[in-house]
């Protein structure tokens, strides 16, 4: 068979074409299959913008009556001066105490942009963080611990029980802790 | 180390290091937004306050370095010439945002180029650190010690219910953003990276191109990153794009090898076509120059393309950008003048690997 479209050399390439729910089957040479049809496809996907969900979100949701999200949208923050319609059109917080003085309207929000959550799991800064970072530990020596019962090394497993009780004190004095390090 | 030392080079030397996956990983990079509390953010701070950051979050990471065993030199953006900047954004190792900002800002690299600090761009603070090759742990763990040196003396904007505090609402909770950029020349020629991009964007995920404007995905290189930060542990992120990161990886691998099997011929010539192009050509547009340099690579990893160095692709990605280019020419460069000087530095680039690989032989 010759190539459909340069009628030159042997046809290598069979193309399957859809149009208007008709198959159609195209011979051609690896030149012209190349020419025509490049193996290369670009990713191209526009971006809905952050601003663009934010107030995409808003209006959708907000069917209560016009004064009531008038009077909703002028919630101010006493640190920045933003106001929540400054924070919805910019997608973005003036300060940390935004935060604050948008506590009640901000979970609606996260739930959208972070896959339904509302509430941080994690790392904590400071002694927050240190306490958090305790109660870490302490698990992991507790499941070190069952181990060791399994594995009937007893006198380990005392060990370890007596690593948590002192983790534990050192919990609930506030994690005060004389080795800073 | 002035900063000229991170304007002349490329590659950052970090880069040299040898990762796991790195033929189809080609760095990992950590990324943690962190504010000060009694500052507002950067959007709707005033100079003094932004002065005031800059310098007791440059001050606390210099006092570090001993701790940290790291040097860091701090360069202030404003007394940085506007090109000097491109460069370094085209680096990645700022962002536009800082590189554009009126007000007072900071970057404070380290010597290898794979710690930066921001100061005052979007968030007071953000930490980044790049590794080589797939090493999500690792480069988490340095970004978390890096963390914990500025935590020891600065008062950081967290809050029981949100987490650590952020300007933008995309990063509240651990302020974490993990990425690996990827290297998918054989997935995006057998058109599966919708399907892929689809799917992972069903779990938490995003994948988005690297080099150029907007989402194009040049010279086939993405970069696969969490969109969730709120809610979901820092090991539970990491362990998330990890596990993704190789499925990806095995789905890469096969398609190369089914690309082998099935057209080994015309992928050969067209991986060959991109050496002859970028060894010859005298006119190259960032596009094709991408395009071609990404076929070399590919022909490089899977052994059909022999004695040049993989680098060429994260080298040339970078130097080719119109901020490197006329920093080169030492000159400004309008769009056809960069595509012709672009040419000739490629071509210059693998008369080199030539030279390397014909004093090799005579060694020999």
């Amino acid at each position: 068979m010759i190539c459909e479209n340069c009628k030159q050399r042997p046809a290598k390439v069979t193309v399957t074409q859809v149009h208007n729910g008709e198959h159609l089957e195209r011979h051609y040479c690896e030149v012209c299959a190349n020419s025509l049809h490049p193996f290369y496809v670009e990713y191209k996907q526009d971006p809905l913008s952050l601003h663009q969900l934010l107030s995409n979100w808003f209006s959708q949701t907000e069917q209560q009556p016009m004064q009531q999200k008038q009077q909703k949208n002028m919630i101010v923050c006493d640190e920045c001066g933003w106001s929540i319609q400054r924070f919805l059109d910019e997608g973005k917080f003036g300060c940390a105490n935004c935060y604050t003085s948008f506590r009640p309207q901000l979970p609606n929000v996260f739930k959208r942009l972070h896959n339904g959550n509302t509430t941080h799991i994690g790392k904590a800064p400071g002694a927050l963080g240190e306490k958090i970072a305790l109660k870490k530990r302490i698990d992991s020596i507790r499941s070190q611990m069952k181990e060791a019962i399994d594995t009937e090394s007893f006198e380990e497993a005392a060990k370890l029980r007596d690593e948590v009780r002192d983790l534990e004190s050192q919990l609930s004095t506030g994690g005060d802790r004389t080795d800073v390090n | 180390m002035s900063i000229e030392h991170f304007l002349d080079n490329s590659i950052s030397s970090w880069m040299a290091g040898e990762g796991k996956h790195s033929d189809i990983v080609m760095s990992t990079r950590i990324r943690l937004a962190r504010n000060l509390n009694g500052y507002r953010f950067p959007l709707a701070f005033t100079e003094d306050e932004a002065h005031k950051i800059d310098q007791s979050v440059s001050a606390t990471l210099l006092d570090a370095s001993d701790e940290l065993q790291m040097k860091f030199s701090s360069i202030h953006i404003k007394d940085v010439s506007e090109l000097s900047r491109q460069v370094l954004v085209e680096k990645h190792l700022i962002s536009p945002k800082l590189a554009n900002s009126p007000m007072t800002g900071s970057v404070l690299l380290s010597d290898d180029e794979s710690v930066s600090v921001m100061v005052n761009e979007e968030d007071h603070i953000r930490i980044q650190c790049l590794f080589p090759g797939l090493q999500v742990q690792e480069a988490y763990d340095q970004a978390d010690e890096l963390d914990r040196v500025l935590d020891k003396e600065l008062p950081y904007a967290f809050d029981e219910q949100f987490g650590y505090l952020t300007s933008c609402p995309t990063n509240t909770g651990t302020g974490l953003r993990a990425s690996v950029m990827m290297h998918l020349p054989a997935l995006t020629m057998t058109k599966q990276m919708n399907r892929i991009v689809t799917i992972i964007s069903r779990l938490g995920m995003v994948v988005r191109g690297i080099y150029g404007e907007g989402s194009e995905a040049l010279g086939n290189v993405y970069q696969v990153s969490n969109q969730t930060t709120l809610g979901k542990s820092e090991e539970d992120i990491l362990a998330d794009l990890q596990s993704i990161t190789e499925q990806i990886i095995q789905k890469e691998r096969e398609a190369r090898d089914a690309l082998l099997k099935h057209s080994a011929n015309t992928l050969e010539d067209r991986l060959y076509r991109s050496l002859g192009t970028l060894s010859f050509a005298r006119i190259m547009a960032t596009d094709e120059a991408a395009r071609c340099l990404s076929d070399v690579r590919l022909g490089i990893d899977m052994g059909l393309i022999e004695d040049i160095d993989v680098s060429i692709l994260n080298e040339c990605m970078v130097f080719m950008q119109p901020g490197f280019l006329q920093k080169y020419a030492g000159t400004s460069l309008n769009t056809s003048e960069r595509d012709m000087f672009r040419a000739k530095l490629l071509r210059e680039r693998l008369q080199k690997e030539e030279k390397q690989k014909a004093k090799g032989e005579e060694s020999e």
